[in-house]
């Protein structure tokens, strides 16, 4: 079988790319175009390590077939800071202390991003549910409910939060 | 994981994919959100030549009220489901089961409602990859004649862990299969075979298109035990519909109680659903009757093969059939006034 070329549209960049018909998304990213930040772990849907947005929306992108993804908007962690500042999620992760490994991270920003995307201010409860498809091996869950839950909304009586006030002290 | 090598191909409309599939051999395999059977086909567990991808139908992604009925198009992704407000009021237990399948935050937007009814049949012992299965001899369902679940068993004893499917029983659904120049309506209860390797009695070259429940004015709960609240499937789960008659508001007119994840298919308890009729609706005994009952009737089919032990599950589909009985109940009741 031979590779044949597709065009995918990938943090608002179009990149051309040859594959084969039984590639997945992930393989693509990861070994075509060098974006390195989706992590592969189990392979089959279950952690959450390769989650990617398609069309606003998270995706496992072990799970979807790269000719599938022709002709949608894909965002993957590699597209969320805008040039180098960092968004609010991402810093509110490294303020809260919500990154061990890290091996999860990229997964967890991408199902978090579109949480709050839609919910600018979610509770714990909410959080956690919108989480559940991702695992972290190195059980730090707390603090990533923190980071995600306060990104959007700093809590004044947080000491990871920067809010405004503090910033001035 | 890599992929086995096969031929993708896009069909941009309905006739097309039929037109496919009558041509291609049993090779074939339809590709919708493909959390099911990509990973499968990783494990090796499959090795199709050819997927077709339902990627450009988009015309069979609808939810729509119609002469009484609610038809859902076969490619509806589970998060519309969830979304969707007529399902709700109608038939909540579809509601509850779409809300347990997979993640909230993931899965929801690739898996569909056709490919939640057609998954395949799961084994703790078939259900591994390639490398683990090299060990041993083949079993039923990987194409050899040893079962690892049940000794001296001469058939596949897989089982189904789908929780649209019970949830859909529950409800009386019925889906539509599409073929080449014709289609037929088949109940979802009578959707099954007996066998655990070929659990769905359809033809390759026909494609699910269709689920329709009748609205029946009563009121539906699903409820199911999992080890996660995520990502896993149903070790236990059970589907009931109840509906109070016109006349006396508390009595029970139907009743139905489907019992997922303890056989080859979905269990439709037809005595203990029969037994309930006439019955009051706030009579909590009785219900633990029928809970017992539907408890010894579902063990008989119940094998040791999705995780947890055979006797914990038996004991539970008990309370799970209780949990829904009561939901069910409290709904009619609150829809009665």
């Amino acid at each position: 079988m031979e590779k044949i070329q597709i065009t995918l549209n990938i943090n608002d960049k179009l990149c051309e790319v040859m594959v084969y018909h039984n590639d997945t998304l992930l393989e693509v990213l990861r070994d075509e175009l060098d974006l390195t930040g989706s992590k592969e772990s189990c392979g089959e849907g279950v952690c959450g390590s390769c989650t990617i947005h398609m069309d606003g929306k998270p995706v496992r992108s072990c799970l979807t077939l790269a000719m599938e993804a022709v002709g949608t908007k894909i965002r993957t962690v590699e597209g969320l800071a805008n040039g180098d500042e960092l968004s609010d999620l991402q810093q509110s992760f490294i303020d809260h202390g919500a990154v061990q490994c890290g091996f999860c991270t990229s997964g967890m920003l991408m199902s978090a991003d579109a949480l709050l995307k839609n919910n600018p201010k979610p509770d714990e409860k909410t959080v956690r549910k919108a989480l559940g498809g991702n695992i972290c091996r190195c059980t730090g869950y707390a603090k990533i409910v923190e980071a995600v839950a306060h990104a959007c909304n700093p809590q004044d009586d947080c000491p990871d939060c920067k809010t405004d006030s503090k910033v001035r002290e | 994981m890599r992929l086995p090598r096969f031929e993708y191909l896009e069909p941009s409309d309905l006739e097309g994919v039929l037109n496919l599939l009558a041509t291609q051999g049993d090779d074939t395999k339809i590709l919708a959100g493909g959390t099911d059977l990509l990973v499968r086909m990783k494990k090796g567990l499959l090795k199709p030549k050819t997927l077709i991808s339902l990627k450009a139908l988009n015309e069979l992604s609808y939810i729509n009220e119609e002469d009484g009925c609610i038809k859902i198009g076969a490619r509806t992704p589970i998060a519309d489901i969830i979304a969707s407000d007529l399902i709700q009021k109608e038939a909540f237990a579809l509601f509850e089961a779409c809300e347990k399948i997979g993640a909230i935050s993931i899965q929801h937007y690739r898996g569909t409602i056709g490919g939640n009814i057609l998954q395949d049949n799961r084994c703790i012992h078939y259900n591994q990859s390639e490398f683990h299965r090299s060990g041993r001899q083949p079993c039923h369902k990987d194409g050899g004649k040893i079962c690892y679940a049940r000794d001296e068993a001469d058939r596949c004893n897989s089982t189904c862990q789908s929780d649209g499917a019970t949830a859909l029983m529950a409800l009386g659904a019925s889906i539509t299969l599409a073929k080449k120049g014709t289609e037929r309506v088949v109940e979802i209860a009578n959707f099954y075979t007996t066998d655990g390797i070929m659990p769905f009695a359809m033809e390759s070259s026909e494609l699910l298109t269709e689920i329709v429940i009748s609205i029946q004015g009563g009121k539906s709960s699903y409820k199911r035990l999992a080890y996660r609240s995520a990502i896993d499937y149903p070790i236990v789960c059970a589907g009931v519909f109840l509906s109070a008659s016109d006349t006396k508001k508390d009595e029970i007119e139907d009743a139905r109680i489907v019992v997922g994840a303890m056989g080859r298919s979905p269990l439709f308890l037809v005595q203990e659903s029969f037994s309930l009729k006439g019955k009051n609706l706030n009579d909590t005994e009785v219900f633990k009757k029928v809970a017992d009952s539907s408890m010894n009737s579902a063990s008989t089919f119940a094998v040791h093969n999705v995780g947890s032990t055979l006797e914990y599950r038996c004991v539970m589909v008990s309370e799970m059939v209780l949990q829904a009985l009561k939901g069910a109940a409290q709904a009619v009741v609150a829809a009665k006034g």
